[in-house]
């Protein structure tokens, strides 16, 4: 049994922070570390109690470099959090509402206090990505969930529809198949962005299926009795890449397995599908965290635009991890944005004046 | 074997050495203990042998039955978290997992006397004419919880209307079936109202408001 603390205490907002760090995430964490090596005075607000970002709802990771055994997200998380605090980091559990960039000191507001610095690094993250399908928001927590390991055990026996075609929708299927009896993986096309490692996991998993070429239409979780996914084919077949050498799917036309007694055409031509489920989790990507940031600094696509020290269009801010805009965003990646964004804003405050 | 490692024992000495009032923790378990019940009791003797301001009371679903009533006890394992008076802050199940958190926040709370709310929040509860409780569905795999279940229990040590429970649903199947739970954190308002995820104080206050 595990038991996962995290604690804060002794921040004051009369305080001038050199730093203030704006979500606790590993590239947040590692940020902190480093700072807080550099004896810059540093506050990390994370609104969660718990640190860790994402990464506390992982399972196992199994691609940051020094864990050859996988590592439980919680535990690296935890770990990220006390090595940091162990060199003084201080962290405060508050939401932030609001910030004020541009001035010599920022600004940055929760609904218990201003806090202010010298600098500020974003390190807000991204959070899933919604389908934006009828029923999705109507049945979130009631069938519809963007957490496998938090709701995972409310389908023991059950039937799952996952949605996606990337890491995360493999990996959290593979996670979701110790509870499910049967999984349906449900992809715009054939063309899996999942790293080939999951890929041939997904494939020996006998619980799992392959649905690809179909969109979900629409979440219809009215009846408890009878909770149904509509899927329709994807559109514009024509502009679908065409699918990876090695990779096919386990199902070219999965109404016709004898297996798959939750899926029924709806249509002669399998246009649209009905699919019964017991519920349905969506990993279809994410969207950054910068809502607060909109019109301050600027965006690209949502993510935020830094320069090679992460460095912000505004002076003194900076900006780390999934939120920047870049083309991986991993566990390895966020912890050394961190780490170089640190690097520099201790630079910068060698120099800061008044 | 203990059921806290060393290394998480000593974080929770010293985050407990923090605490100001002493803590009487209630345990409600049975004669023939439940396998929850059983860790439940000695993961509170280990976490209470760390500081003496802490006091462990246990106490029986069947035999006693005025403390019960009292405390309006439902199910077992259930913790009652309080000072020389019951504050409504209880859990029932285990608190393990990342629910570790909501409970040493609880008595850190209640030991120091501070609940973090929002001046708009104090003056909402400070005008609640009716009851209100709060019953806080979780996993303790589940990272967005602990943000749920502080923040009900802060309601409930600030506010004598409000109530707050921490409920581990895989340990009370059938809770989950009545309050149709299949996705966690989920707060239920006054058995009938519904708040899905970890929602900041403004929104759990709206939800109340509906739910009066």
């Amino acid at each position: 049994m595990d038991f996962n603390i995290s604690f804060t205490a002794g921040a004051k907002p009369e305080e001038l922070y050199d730093l203030i760090i704006i979500g606790g995430g590993p590239a947040g964490l590692t940020a902190g570390l480093y700072a807080a090596r550099y004896k810059i005075k540093t506050l990390m607000i994370e609104k969660m109690p718990v640190s860790g970002g994402q990464l506390t709802a992982t399972e196992w990771v199994e691609n940051y470099p020094g864990f050859p055994e996988p590592i439980l997200g919680q535990k690296l998380a935890k770990d990220m959090e006390t090595q940091a605090k162990l060199f003084g980091l201080e962290v405060i559990n508050e939401d932030v509402v609001k910030v004020e960039l541009t001035g010599k000191i920022k600004k940055v507001h929760t609904p218990y206090a201003v806090w202010q610095a010298k600098t500020v690094l974003i390190s807000t993250g991204s959070s899933p990505r919604k389908l934006n399908v009828p029923g999705e928001a109507e049945y979130k927590g009631n069938g519809v969930s963007y957490c496998a390991t938090c709701d995972g055990p409310f389908y023991p026996d059950k039937i799952i529809g996952v949605v996606g075609g990337g890491n995360t929708a493999f990996e959290e299927s593979l996670f979701l198949a110790k509870y499910a009896s049967r999984i349906y993986l449900i992809h715009r096309s054939d063309n899996y962005r999942a790293d080939e490692i999951l890929k041939e996991r997904v494939e020996q998993n006998p619980k799992i299926e392959y649905v690809p070429f179909y969109q979900v239409d629409k979440i219809d979780f009215a009846n408890p009795d009878g909770k149904k996914i509509i899927l329709s084919k994807t559109p514009n077949p024509g502009n679908v890449i065409p699918a990876q050498a090695g990779i096919r799917p386990v199902l070219s036309n999965p109404t016709h397995h004898p297996e798959s007694v939750g899926l029924r055409p709806t249509t002669p031509s399998d246009e649209k599908m009905e699919l019964t489920v017991d519920g349905i989790f969506i990993f279809i990507g994410n969207d950054p965290n910068t809502k607060l940031f909109e019109g301050q600094l600027d965006l690209e696509n949502g993510y935020i635009v830094t320069d090679r020290s992460h460095k912000t269009n505004v002076e003194g801010v900076w900006a780390a991890g999934d939120v920047q805009s870049k083309a991986l965003r991993q566990v390895a990646t966020a912890v050394g944005d961190g780490a170089c964004a640190s690097y520099w804003i201790n630079k910068y405050l060698e120099e800061w004046k008044e | 074997m203990p059921i806290l490692d060393e290394k998480i024992k000593q974080e929770v000495t010293k985050i407990l050495a923090n605490m100001v009032k002493p803590i009487t923790i209630k345990l409600f378990t049975q004669g023939m203990e439940c396998g929850y019940c059983k860790e439940t009791h000695e993961l509170l003797n280990e976490i209470v042998a760390t500081n003496d301001k802490l006091k462990l009371q246990v106490l029986d679903l069947e035999k006693d039955t005025e403390e019960v009533k009292k405390h309006n006890i439902e199910e077992i394992p259930a913790i009652v978290v309080m000072d020389e008076k019951d504050h409504g802050i209880k859990f029932y199940g285990i608190p393990a997992g990342y629910e570790f958190s909501s409970l040493l926040n609880a008595l850190l709370m209640v030991s120091t006397g501070v609940a973090k709310l929002t001046d708009e929040t104090k003056a909402f509860l400070d005008k609640l004419e009716k009851p209100v409780d709060l019953k806080v569905f979780v996993t303790p795999t589940c990272p967005y919880c602990p943000q749920a279940v502080i923040l009900a229990h802060q309601m409930a040590y600030y506010s004598d209307k409000v109530t707050a429970e921490m409920v581990e649903v895989s340990e009370y199947a059938h809770l989950a079936v009545k309050y149709q739970v299949q996705g966690v954190p989920r707060t239920v308002v006054n058995e009938k109202w519904f708040q899905e995820g970890a929602a900041p104080e403004q929104i759990l206050v709206e939800k109340i408001k509906e739910a009066l």
